[in-house]
């Protein structure tokens, strides 16, 4: 899917929103919703692409894969986290907005600890075990 | 793609604020409740198979 037809998605939605809130409220915010998982759907899936030239570029440099699927579960996590702050942004909770995205501050950390795992082991390892 | 779903969902919308009126004018404010009640989870029911469509082509994307 092109910019120019996500562009007119995303205007027609927010006209079609803007004009049932006076009627339905509840509505009017679903309608937003499912705007924004199209557009999220549609442009996913050229970001498979994007991803495999990613990996053989890494897999080329003899990056190991771990990291590359850690780097690409940070990603995700911040993408998920980012639709539903904005969701509960949308629907006026800015205190649910906020605390999903503490969520997903701390679950990106928590995927990226193996790392600071191995930054640590690489570092003692080269200081010879003496800290 | 379904960008069919958002017109629909619009007209779902318009549909049952016309019904919402027109049974509140008519003195049913349960039966207008209702009505109400009733669009908002088959909105929510379209809307909740189109975003688990989305969290596993996410899912299946980034290996969460």
């Amino acid at each position: 899917m092109n910019i120019i037809s996500i562009t007119m998605i995303g205007i027609v939605t927010a006209v079609l929103s803007l004009s049932i809130r006076r009627y339905n409220g509840e509505i009017s915010l679903i309608i937003a919703i499912a705007g924004c998982v199209i557009i999220f759907l549609s442009v996913l899936l050229n970001l498979s692409s994007v991803f495999e030239t990613v990996k053989s570029i890494l897999a080329t440099a003899s990056v190991r894969t771990e990291y590359i699927v850690i780097l690409l579960k940070a990603v995700g996590i911040c993408f998920l986290t980012e639709f539903a702050c904005d969701c509960c942004n949308d629907a006026g909770q800015r205190a649910l907005a906020g605390n999903v995205s503490l969520a997903g501050k701390i679950l990106v950390l928590v995927t990226a600890i193996p790392l600071y795992e191995d930054i640590l082991n690489t570092v003692l390892s080269l200081t010879g075990g003496a800290v | 793609m379904d960008v069919d779903m958002i017109f629909k969902i619009a007209a779902i919308g318009i549909i049952v604020a016309v019904l919402n009126q027109l049974l509140i004018r008519s003195g049913r404010e349960e039966q207008a409740m209702l009505t109400t009640l009733a669009g908002l989870i088959v909105v929510l029911s379209m809307l909740v198979t189109q975003i688990s469509s989305l969290f596993t082509s996410i899912k299946s994307l980034f290996g969460l």
